[in-house]
């Protein structure tokens, strides 16, 4: 691979990851002198990354793409070990994910001046440098061509989550919120990690490259070739599809954990506790986004295991639903998002899952647009409140601040699913790909993928309901306090990442309307086109994945019109919308009316009492077994250690008593033990 | 080089040392009653370090080692110079330069003080021409050499009971010991016709005197576990080392352990090898055994007692013996080791490095004594608040002592744990590392003391003498860098011990 001709775009490549690193530098330890604490260092860095990433763009849409080792860790010695490195992958799919990335943190940066230096936050280099840090691990695992650095950079996006979470230390919620972000997607991880050590172990001798992504020697090309009896892999005695079941369960741990999927989504609603711009880029395109997109990244090896799909389909399925309901009784305009942010992932996961692996993608991309939109909007929100995030306490705000209504309104409806803003497009296809391919596949799995579907259709009502609550309470009526009367007004770099979202979260649909696309016979599912480019000899493109799922999985479609779904999906999306109208919309004054749901407002006030479930895991269960080990610690270990140098001092002081200190008994000493040594040696030796 | 000195050069060392000793001698008797310390004291510093900067110029640029033509040999092989002989040459006048700099102000307010510097270097001349030492005539001489002025030295504080009473016993028992070696030695002697090495070894390998030549390599190596402070001639060390001045415990405990280790390695690889079938041939008198049993011996009984005293400079003194175990790996491990030089040559390293830390803790306990703090642990408490920098400096010989990676004591231990590996001698690795492991306890003891622990009574440290402060300093300067120079110098040991074989 290192053989091969770069063009030399690519060899720029690395900076869009080094530029954001740098800025980490520069506003930690310079931040202190510039104007803005550091913003300035940041936004150029990000500025120059997304303008990297559209060179990167426009290069792979010109049919070049790159996969190529940067940097040697560990030399593999040839047959009798792997080597280690980092290295860059460009296709259609990283260089779209390098884009967005890139744009969203470009445009946090710039909201971040309005909602933390006007607000005259401290730390602000601490926070930009963060920021930098965060930036550049998202978009070095986006680019990494194998899974070692994947997880080396997985684990950094972690590390730079946990730091910007708890960025307000010295409250008591942040760190708390931040250590609980940090524990539980590192549980996932765990899993990640032993997937990790399983690839590298299976995989090798049969490649030597056992971690690429993409490529012949790649380790989900050589498991197709296992499976289809052409490569022999160590499968440690299971059935090779059996075994890769296992080992893309065990990565989908790192994932589960990282984009908030059920069971372990609890820290994502907590992790609200950080800036609100932060929350914006974890929600839209770096922390959450990161889990989905390693799926995507590895799909030809999930491809290969119907078992793992099911899993994957039912768990963003169920996640989705889940995870609305719990919206819609939320009191807190944040935690509302935070929830629908784990139930738009659901719907991702579901795509993946389902066989939609371009629906997934185009999901993933209209939700970074219209998610980070929507969190920008609530910081607008929060700043005019005082930092005040209690729906109820608001009202009214429409009039007062036009450009962030607008551009929220749009975020929300591209979320609740209505045509023609961007959610509509994808969400649909999510749910038509699961639905075509529940219907059309004739194993088991089709159960799996049509109850996903059907979870993910009842979700889309929920969807539409705690959007269009969320939208009335905050934005229409009357204000129901003072601040809400009188809200503080907002500039232009609040306003203008606002404006260029808004406008994209109603058009980003259009690059992939699939039932536009079969009414008119046209060829405009661009996006599908686009993925379908990585070249043939990575194995990355759309068609081969449609192959292995056919071959490997046994997924097929039905053939169905997509116009009856997409009328079933938007008409549960203007119903939960309408009801929310019904509710919220027309009062001036609107009732609480989820009150009226009494005890199952009060579990789903209470995450369905996940979190005491947790909570009791780690005291009950956790916290017994770690005293239980304390004790053996103490008692057994301990003791033995104690034991030790009882004894040693014991005999010490017997040693020391041989010291007496009289010269004619040392005389004697000496003279004996010399006898001693010739009679032994003497004797064994034969002198005598 | 462009022009070649004269052989006789290469004892350039030692010979400076002698002179050194001689100008004292003369200062002394134009002005008998002088007490101008700073003359006295630079004067022997100036010799030793130049001695030091000869041998280190020597060694470097390839005297006596193979590249220039392999060892040179002076007086009909009475003496050899070559790559060992002037490594420990460096050990030696590195460990004296430091001495004479701290006496400065150890002994400033005593008499005599001209003679204490010129039994100094006399006794430094004789640990060096041991390192030379081709015969077991030449080496006897020069043991006695390092010996005598020794023993006065111990006894110098002549108004302190503890100095003579240690002095009196390192004297009787380094007689007793002296007989045992000159009683081998003629053992040895009768068994072969010769006393110079080589011939010694060409005479034993197939002599029918095994029964004497047995007993005589069995004396021999009595003799040298005195100078070395093995047990079971360790006793005198403990009293000697807690009695002395402990300057001189500093010089005892480190250049003449050291002194009396290269005889030992030079005697028993060149003249005794192919009895322990090092060349290949059969055992007949087998003493790689018996250093074995004295190594596991002398690491125990030094590092056992060590952790139950009260005193911490009798506590550095049992730590002296469980390194002269330690340091016995080197010759214990020869059996079955593939690489002799690198088992060697681990040896070497440590006392090296053991030269520069034990002789730093030993002038650390002589700058307490100084401001008369006491000599118990507790008597250390919270040392560190009223002298900062050497309790840093304390840390890391004791630190390093133990073996922890923060001076060059770990690198040593690790290659000699290596050696033994390297050997299959598996249980001089096991007694190598149970002792660390209690050896870091009696050491973190102080550690302890000086930085954790409430000062138990009030005292004021009122004034820091330069000279033992210098020193101290210096030393754990030097400490320290051993860590990451470890490398620069271990190929000189180890090709300086690999031509012994």
């Amino acid at each position: 691979m290192a053989a091969e001709e770069i063009p030399l775009v690519f060899e720029f490549a690395p900076a869009i990851a080094v530029l954001p690193a740098l800025s980490l530098v520069v506003a930690l330890f310079f931040g202190e002198y510039f104007p803005k604490k550091g913003a300035e260092a940041g936004i150029l860095a990000t500025a120059g990354s997304l303008v990297l990433s559209l060179i990167m763009l426009a290069t792979v849409a010109g049919g070049q793409t790159v996969n190529h080792e940067l940097y040697t860790l560990v030399l593999g010695v040839s047959e009798e070990t792997f080597g280690l490195h980092l290295g860059i992958l460009i296709d259609p799919l990283s260089a779209l994910m390098l884009t967005i990335v890139s744009l969203i943190s470009f445009l946090v940066h710039v909201f971040s001046m309005g909602y933390m230096n006007d607000e005259g936050e401290t730390g602000l280099p601490r926070y930009y440098g963060e920021l930098g840090l965060f930036t550049a691990s998202m978009l070095a695992f986006v680019m990494a061509d194998n899974i070692l650095m994947a997880f080396m950079f997985f684990e950094l996006v972690g590390l730079a989550s946990y730091l910007l979470i708890g960025f307000w230390f010295r409250d008591a919620g942040p760190p708390s919120a931040a250590k609980k972000a940090f524990l539980v997607t590192r549980f996932g991880d765990y899993f990640f990690l032993v997937g990790v050590v399983g690839i590298f172990a299976t995989f090798f001798p049969a490649t030597s490259t056992p971690g690429m992504f993409a490529g012949e020697h790649a380790f989900p090309v050589v498991a197709e070739h296992a499976l289809a009896g052409e490569a022999t892999v160590n499968t440690f005695g299971f059935e090779p599809q059996t075994w890769f079941t296992i080992l893309g369960l065990l990565v989908l741990g790192g994932v589960i954990g990282k984009s908030a999927q059920f069971p372990l989504h609890s820290w994502l609603p907590d992790a609200m506790e950080g800036p609100t711009p932060v929350s914006a880029l974890i929600h839209a395109a770096t922390m959450v986004a990161a889990g989905v997109y390693l799926v995507a990244r590895m799909y030809g090896f999930y491809a290969l295991s119907p078992t793992a799909l099911g899993v994957i389909a039912l768990t963003g399925g169920f996640t989705a639903l889940f995870a609305a309901t719990m919206g819609v009784v939320k009191q807190e305009i944040k935690q509302v998002l935070a929830y629908s942010t784990i139930s738009q992932y659901g719907y991702i996961m579901l795509g993946l899952g389902g066989g939609g692996y371009v629906a997934a993608v185009f999901h993933l991309t209209t939700h970074a647009v219209f998610k980070a939109l929507l969190f920008l909007g609530a910081g607008s929100v929060i700043i005019a409140m005082h930092h005040n995030e209690n729906m109820w306490d608001m009202g009214g705000l429409k009039e007062k601040m036009p450009v962030t209504y607008y551009s929220f309104l749009s975020g929300s409806l591209a979320l609740a699913g209505i045509i023609p803003f961007a959610g509509f497009w994808s969400k649909d296809e999510v749910l038509f790909e699961t639905l075509v391919h529940g219907l059309g596949t004739p194993t088991a799995s089709s159960t799996l993928l049509l109850i996903g579907y059907a979870f993910g259709l009842v979700a889309v009502f929920f969807t539409g309901f705690y959007t269009f609550r969320m939208v009335f309470l905050t934005f229409h009526g009357e204000p129901r306090t003072d601040t809400a009367e009188d809200p503080h007004g907002v500039r232009w770099n609040v306003k203008a990442p606002l404006a260029v979202l808004g406008v994209l979260a109603a058009t980003v649909g259009f690059i992939n309307m699939t039932p536009v696309a079969e009414l008119t016979g046209a060829h405009i599912e661009f996006l599908h086109q686009w993925l379908d480019m990585a070249p043939e000899e990575y194995l990355t493109n759309v068609h081969h994945y449609t192959e292995v799922l056919e071959t490997a999985s046994h997924y097929e479609a039905a053939h169905i019109s997509p116009l009856a779904p997409g009328a079933v999906s938007l008409a549960l999306a203007l119903g939960g919308a309408g009801l929310a109208y019904q509710l919220y919309g027309t009062a001036a004054h609107p009732e609480p009316h989820t009150e009226k749901l009494g005890s199952i407002r009060t579990l789903l006030m209470h995450n369905y009492y996940l979190d005491e479930f947790q909570v009791w895991l780690a005291t009950g269960v956790t916290y017994r077994v770690a005293r239980a080990a304390n004790t053996f610690d103490q008692g057994v270990v301990d003791g033995v250690v104690n034991g030790v140098s009882s004894v040693s001092l014991f005999s010490g002081s017997r040693v020391r008593r041989i010291q007496s200190g009289v010269v004619s008994n040392y005389a004697s000493l000496i003279t004996l033990s010399l006898v001693l040594l010739i009679a032994f040696f003497g004797i064994m030796g034969g002198w005598f | 080089m462009a022009t070649t000195l004269p052989t006789w050069t290469a004892l350039g060392p030692a010979l400076l040392l002698g002179i050194t000793a001689l100008v004292l001698l003369i200062v002394d008797s134009i002005d008998p009653d002088t007490s101008n310390s700073t003359l006295l004291a630079g004067l022997s510093t100036v010799g030793s370090l130049a001695a030091f900067l000869f041998a280190g110029w020597l060694l470097v640029s390839g005297t006596g080692q193979p590249q220039t033509g392999g060892a040179i040999t002076l007086f009909d092989d009475q003496l050899v110079v070559d790559g060992m002989s002037l490594f420990f040459a460096l050990i030696v006048t590195s460990v004296a330069t430091l001495v004479t700099v701290a006496s400065h102000d150890y002994i400033a307010d005593q008499p005599y003080q001209a003679e204490y510097y010129s039994l100094v270097m006399m006794a430094a001349t004789g640990m060096t021409l041991m390192g030379s030492a081709n015969s077991l005539a030449t080496g006897f001489v020069s043991l006695e050499l390092a010996s005598l002025p020794s023993y006065a030295l111990v006894t110098f504080l002549k108004k302190n009971r503890g100095s003579v009473e240690a002095g009196l016993k390192y004297f009787l028992i380094g007689a007793l010991s002296s007989a045992v070696l000159a009683y081998g030695i003629s053992l040895v002697y009768a068994a072969s016709g010769h006393l110079q090495f080589d011939a010694v070894a060409s005479a034993v390998a197939n002599t029918e005197f095994v029964g004497v030549l047995g007993i005589g390599v069995l004396f021999v190596l009595g003799g040298f576990a005195f100078k070395t402070a093995s047990v079971p001639f360790h006793f005198w060390a403990p009293e000697a080392y807690e009695g002395a001045p402990a300057p001189i415990s500093a010089f005892l405990s480190s250049a003449s352990k050291a002194a009396g280790f290269v005889l030992a390695f030079r005697v028993f690889t060149t003249a005794f090898p192919e009895l322990a079938g090092l060349a290949g041939g059969p055992v007949t008198v087998d003493w790689v055994l018996a250093v074995e049993v004295l190594a596991v011996l002398t690491m125990f009984v030094g590092n056992f007692a060590a952790a139950t005293q009260e005193k911490v400079k009798r506590m550095l003194a049992y730590s002296s013996v469980g390194h002269a175990g330690y340091v016995l790996i080197g010759l214990a491990a020869l059996g079955g080791a593939p690489d002799k030089g690198f088992v060697l040559g681990a040896s070497m390293m440590h006392l090296f490095i053991y030269g520069f830390m034990n002789t730093g803790a030993f002038l650390f306990i002589g700058l307490t004594e100084y401001w008369d703090i006491g000599r118990t642990f507790q008597d250390f408490n919270g040392l560190a608040k009223q002298a900062p920098l050497a309790s840093v400096a304390m840390t890391v010989f004791l630190f390093s002592l133990a073996g922890l990676p923060i001076g060059g004591g770990f690198f040593s231990k690790f290659y000699l744990l290596a050696a033994t590996a390297q050997s299959g001698t598996w249980i001089l690795g096991a007694a190598l590392i149970i002792n660390s492991a209690l050896s870091l306890f009696y050491y973190t003891r102080v550690v302890k003391a000086m930085w954790i622990e409430e000062p138990v009574n009030d005292f004021e440290i009122d004034s820091y003498p330069a000279g033992i402060y210098t020193a101290v300093i210096v030393a754990a300067v030097i400490t320290f860098l051993l860590l990451p120079a470890f490398g620069l110098l271990s190929p000189s040991a180890v090709t300086g011990a690999a031509a012994l074989f």
